[in-house]
């Protein structure tokens, strides 16, 4: 109903910022990283997703999504011969995710299928500074009075409050740090798929909920600031539009709507490319468009790269 | 008589004049009749010889790979299936005479020159390091302060260090069997719960991590789940029952194979043994193909290795192949067939390979009637999830149908292994019984590139 993102920020308790944070921006502006060259992979990458992946005339979004999130991430991955604690890290899939917490006397919870889930052996160190974090106490969270902030929430009886990473993990699991969430929007049908701001605020709750498990798991079920915030990573795309996410929980203490507030950085709505085009397009026995990728953006791809080198980097 | 016949039809009402021009007579260079060839439309040998030369003719003058491509595959007749993972008994046998292969026990001998250096550098960095984890159990919790690289240079002979990769290999195996928290598998899918995953972790990573060395790799693309079809003829037999009975047709084949994993490279890999070798027999089977039991089906005839033509990444590298559960090896112990175990990992290797190389040959727009003039080489990895068989196969000539098999001695050439564990069990969050050497020629495989590179 509502523009979702602002009900998950005031279910979360946390402050929006637009763009993505300084440290990342840094890693995408480091031109040691080679990402230049890396932008004939990426469109390749998408070429092969779009255009080349099946016998037919064109794939359709089931099964190009998928390739092309795969695809790319294997480019991210190759980056692991120059940089090798990039192999430090392991991809899960279909791990389900619950999480609870309290907000102003309101039990709420998220759980479910979480998607893919990027896991590391190290934490990504906090993003934001302790004076920024100190600057959320000022900030005042939105509230939609009169609509009451649960709205479209389903209310369900829940007999077991469960914290764990995803219930996923048993123990001494070596990659213990969620790291980065992937979000796949891969319905033919569009009415199938979640809008952009759904898709945002999806990926914010199920942020939210990895963080939350993981911080309980490291200090405790009661609810305080956090000394050494968590941050989780999350991105969602259809195919072609990119939405990225940074998430740093610094407080669980999510009873009140003072104090100390959880901080999200999002790029929103971030195209890879404008078009592809699978046969090439004639108007009049005159070919006005050959086949092939059109816009190619590789500043997106670049973000992609950059928020999977975050934290090993 | 038929002359005399004709002339009186010619008479009435006709004036037949002679042609004889005063200028001179006609140029004799030019012939004055145009060349007397067979028919195009009689049903006779010579006429269905010179419809044939034409579609060569047509294939062979056509513009794009896509073109041949279409050309080639364009006449829909019934054709046998061919599945690479099959129960049917001594499958691989058969397959061996349909595709024109030989099939050589035991790695070529490349692969195993590369291995001692690894081998001796494994034990005198390993000898270095304090508490060697011991192979056997390296549990979760110990891997990461032990798996440091240790290269001293990143020369000639590079050290493979294998603590780190049997721990990365380690994770993955017990992050999808042990870790993980999955709800219980579906009825006959228990490929798809653990060693599915399980794989394709462990060659992603490994992949990630040896493109490094490995520069091809490090351009490589890697497909899961692709598609891989071939179609080709080999053989004659007539046609039974129908309205083109009695007609002598060649036997037509398609294989339609998914592997699970794929890896595709823009460089070819280099040849084993050069293109013209002879290291063995083909089998010559005299039944009809349908004794395997193999199947007719009519459909589209695919060439196809997993992605277009246009794609740059056109040649193989390695394709990794997940059995079902239908060919798990406790069902052939129950049923008192232990030596068909090895034959399906074997008929898997063999068919999908010579698929996968034959599409590649004709992506690079060879085909039966155009042999290939330099051999393709591409390798694979069979495993049911612990057991895993490793195979290499060089294809050296695509000429199998009836009329070019007959001048043709090039064979087309798999080596192979038998399956061996790579573990014994997973208990408790340790491995139990890792075998290093499986390790160590998958990373062989992954590591395998042009000498030029």
């Amino acid at each position: 109903l509502f523009p979702g993102v602002r009900q998950a920020q005031w279910l979360t308790k946390t402050k929006l910022v637009e763009g993505l944070p300084p440290a990342v921006q840094g890693i995408m502006d480091n031109p040691a990283h080679g990402l230049q060259e890396l932008e004939e992979r990426a469109k390749r990458a998408v070429s092969h997703a779009r255009l080349w992946d099946t016998a037919e005339v064109a794939p359709r979004r089931e099964q190009y999504c998928p390739v092309l999130f795969e695809n790319l991430i294997h480019i991210c991955r190759l980056m692991s011969g120059k940089y090798p604690s990039l192999s430090k890290r392991m991809l899960a899939r279909n791990c389900r995710i619950a999480a609870t917490w309290e907000r102003e006397s309101i039990l709420l919870q998220v759980r479910g299928l979480s998607g893919i889930l990027m896991n590391s052996m190290t934490p990504i160190p906090p993003v934001a500074s302790k004076e920024e974090i100190l600057a959320t106490k000022e900030h005042v969270l939105e509230t939609f009075y009169p609509i009451a902030p649960t709205i479209d929430l389903q209310e369900v009886n829940v007999y077991k409050e469960l914290n764990h990473t995803g219930q996923c993990f048993g123990d001494g699991y070596p990659y213990s740090h969620p790291h980065t969430l992937f979000f796949l929007e891969s319905a033919n049908v569009r009415t199938d798929r979640f809008r952009p701001e759904q898709l945002r605020a999806k990926m914010l709750m199920f942020a939210f909920g990895n963080a939350l498990a993981k911080a309980k798991a490291l200090h405790g079920n009661d609810p305080k600031v956090l000394e050494q915030p968590v941050v989780v990573q999350s991105i969602g795309t259809d195919g072609q539009l990119f939405q990225f996410m940074v998430f740093q929980l610094n407080t669980t203490d999510l009873v009140s709507n003072d104090g100390i507030k959880n901080l999200v950085w999002i790029d929103s709505d971030q195209s890879l490319y404008e078009k592809a085009q699978c046969v090439p397009e004639v108007k009049k026995r005159v070919v006005t468009k050959p086949a092939g990728i059109f816009g190619f953006q590789p500043d997106t791809f670049k973000k992609f790269l950059a928020l999977y080198l975050h934290g090993t980097v | 008589m038929a002359a005399l016949g004709a002339r009186r039809l010619l008479r009435p009402g006709r004036r037949w004049f002679s042609e004889t021009l005063p200028g001179g007579p006609s140029p004799a260079a030019s012939p004055l009749y145009p060349p007397v060839v067979a028919s195009l439309t009689a049903k006779s040998k010579a006429a269905k010889s010179r419809r044939l030369q034409r579609f060569n003719q047509r294939v062979h003058a056509a513009a794009t790979v896509e073109e041949k491509l279409r050309l080639y595959g364009k006449l829909q007749r019934p054709k046998y299936t061919v599945y690479p993972q099959t129960f049917a008994l001594n499958a691989d046998r058969w397959y061996r005479s349909f595709t024109k292969t030989v099939f050589v026990p035991g790695m070529p001998p490349r692969a195993a020159a590369a291995k001692p250096p690894a081998a001796a550098a494994g034990t005198t960095p390993e000898g270095g390091r304090a508490p060697e984890p011991g192979a056997e159990a390296p549990g979760a919790a110990e891997a990461p302060e032990v798996a440091k690289t240790v290269e001293p240079a990143a020369g000639a002979a590079p050290y493979l260090d294998m603590g780190e990769l049997r721990s990365l290999a380690c994770d993955a195996l017990l992050q999808e069997s042990f870790y993980q928290k999955k709800k219980r598998p579906f009825l006959y899918r228990d490929q798809d719960h653990t060693p599915g995953p399980f794989l394709t972790q462990l060659v992603s990573t490994l992949a990630a991590l040896l493109s490094g060395r490995n520069p091809l790799l490090a351009a490589s693309s890697l497909d899961l789940y692709p598609e891989v079809n071939y179609y080709w003829h080999h053989g004659e037999e007539t046609v039974v029952h129908g309205h083109r009975k009695g007609r002598v047709d060649p036997v037509r084949f398609q294989i339609d194979d998914n592997p699970h994993l794929q890896i595709r490279v823009p460089k070819q890999l280099p040849e084993v043994v050069p293109l013209e070798s002879d290291l063995g027999d083909v089998p010559v089977i005299d039944h009809k193909p349908s004794k395997l039991p193999l199947f007719k089906k009519q459909y589209e005839n695919k060439v196809f290795i997993g992605s277009k033509v246009a794609d740059p990444c056109c040649y193989g590298h390695t394709q990794f192949h997940l059995l079902p559960d239908k060919l798990k090896r406790e069902r052939f112990i129950k049923e008192r067939l232990e030596d068909q175990i090895e034959v399906v990992y074997r008929s898997n290797g063999i068919a999908s390979l010579f698929a996968w190389t034959a599409a590649q040959a004709m992506y690079q727009g060879f085909w039966s009637e155009a042999d290939v003039t330099r051999p393709f080489v591409s390798q694979a990895v069979v495993t049911d999830g612990k057991y895993f068989a490793f195979f290499c196969y060089q294809l050296n000539t695509l000429a199998l149908t009836a009329e070019t098999i007959k001048n043709n001695p090039r064979k087309n050439i798999c080596w192979g292994t038998d399956s061996k564990p790579l573990y014994d069990v997973v208990e408790d969050g340790n491995v139990k019984g890792f075998n290093d050497e499986v390790l160590l020629q998958l990373v062989h495989f992954l590591l395998n590139r042009p000498k030029e590179l």
